[in-house]
């Protein structure tokens, strides 16, 4: 009888012992809030665009790059700015000229949810808003209107045209940490513009950071990036995960 | 291997990705002066038939040129309206210099000669660069002889692609009477109901 008991006492002070370190375990290893809200930056450029204006012989350039931080790896608030140009000769020989930077201020959210027994990752499924402007002058020269009954066609130029140009992007994309702290992604952009055409304006033919001024655009951008965490070695350094107090 | 697939996969996408722009302009950039005959016959009792839609035959339209050295009119090479059954309305071109003003016709009803001389002003109007530039006008006067045209009236001053009627021009019905009984032939003017 006496050894019955020792067995089971025996028993039920394992199983006692076996599952409060199993929540012991699974407090360890499911942190609630283990993710600090800043961690850190990634610095980017776009290669899409650099390659796209040497390898298109269309007339257009640009170039771009950006800042994104990442908060609480969820929310990636983006600034982003470059230059582009355009120099196109119309079919009737009208000239329109262009140079001019941009500037995109937004927020991408990940999309990817993490599974609980999933291995850490950097890697995001991201989708995000910006809002772009562009402030730029451009020239439109050689205008000719023909008049063939009373012979009277005429020739004119709109040089030093400015105007400001605002515009939202939808923006979907991934990014993948390729090397430790290197990242490589892409996005495909929707972009619409928010200013509307001033009648009777010479209108411009491109839009830096925009594309081609037709109300709405589709954006390709394929980014290399260098992420930048100083907090990194610090949390590295730290044994034991912190846990939430209850 | 992931990480390959994504890199060729993306590159892929860069390579077709292309922004192909279309040099056609699909915009219709003919500005024309919209003129339509009327028949005025303010005497008659239904009051539905004072003012009727007319068509006329032998209709010649033609522009004139101010020479502002000379002070006189020269005629412009090409006819707009050569001997034309059955018009009714005519579509005239305005001049589109910058430092002219008016644009002059002279316009031909078989044998009878009346000019209508339109003031206006050109405006340009950047459309995009497929399409170039229209200059467009707005009416200031109109003013014509009165040979066979009655009177003349700015329906629309603006003048540019829309098709609408600007001007129009009112034919008396009494003269048209005079006319037929006598040396002009203006027999075969048409009334539309």
């Amino acid at each position: 009888m006496r050894i019955i008991f020792v067995y089971i006492s025996s028993f039920l002070l394992c199983l006692s012992i076996n599952t409060a370190v199993a929540q012991k375990k699974k407090q360890i290893a499911i942190p609630t809030d283990t993710i600090p809200w800043v961690n850190g930056f990634t610095v980017q450029v776009d290669v899409a665009s650099l390659v796209s204006s040497s390898l298109m012989n269309n007339g257009i350039y640009s170039s771009e790059g950006g800042i994104q931080l990442d908060l609480k790896h969820k929310f990636f608030p983006t600034y982003e700015i470059g230059a582009a140009g355009a120099s196109k000769v119309s079919a009737d020989n009208i000239n329109f000229k262009t140079n001019g930077f941009f500037q995109r201020i937004g927020v991408d959210f990940n999309l990817r949810k993490k599974k609980p027994d999933s291995k850490p990752t950097n890697n995001l499924f991201v989708a995000g808003l910006r809002l772009g402007a562009s402030n730029f002058n451009y020239n439109v020269t050689n205008v000719t209107i023909p008049e063939n009954y009373w012979n009277a066609s005429t020739t004119f130029d709109y040089p030093s045209q400015n105007t400001t140009r605002i515009w939202y992007e939808i923006v979907i994309g991934v990014q993948v940490e390729v090397i430790h702290n290197f990242y490589m992604g892409w996005n495909i952009r929707n972009k619409n513009l928010i200013s509307k055409e001033v009648l009777g304006q010479v209108s411009p033919w491109y839009i830096p950071g925009f594309g081609l001024n037709n109300g709405a655009n589709w954006g390709f951008n394929y980014t290399l990036g260098y992420h930048f965490w100083p907090q990194k070695k610090m949390l590295k350094n730290r044994k034991v995960f912190p846990l939430t107090k209850k | 291997m992931k990480k390959i697939i994504f890199i060729v996969l993306t590159f892929s996408i860069l390579l077709n990705f292309s922004c192909a722009t279309d040099d056609t302009c699909i915009q219709t950039k003919y500005v024309k002066l919209t003129v339509n005959f009327y028949l005025a016959n303010p005497t008659d009792t239904i009051i539905s038939n004072r003012i009727k839609v007319m068509s006329v035959d032998s209709l010649s339209v033609q522009g004139l040129r101010f020479d502002s050295i000379t002070g006189l009119y020269q005629l412009v090479d090409s006819i707009l309206y050569n001997n034309q059954k059955r018009v009714s309305t005519i579509d005239l071109p305005l001049n589109n210099q910058i430092n002219i003003k008016r644009s002059t016709f002279k316009i031909r009803f078989n044998t009878i000669v009346d000019t209508m001389t339109v003031f206006h002003s050109n405006i340009n109007d950047y459309l995009s660069l497929e399409c170039g530039c229209i200059i467009t006008h707005a009416i200031d006067t109109v003013i014509t002889t009165n040979h066979f045209i009655d009177s003349a009236r700015i329906n629309i001053h603006d003048v540019n692609t829309i098709n609408a009627e600007n001007i129009r021009l009112y034919f008396d019905s009494a003269k048209i009477k005079i006319n037929k009984s006598t040396t002009i032939n203006a027999n075969n003017i048409r009334l539309h109901k």
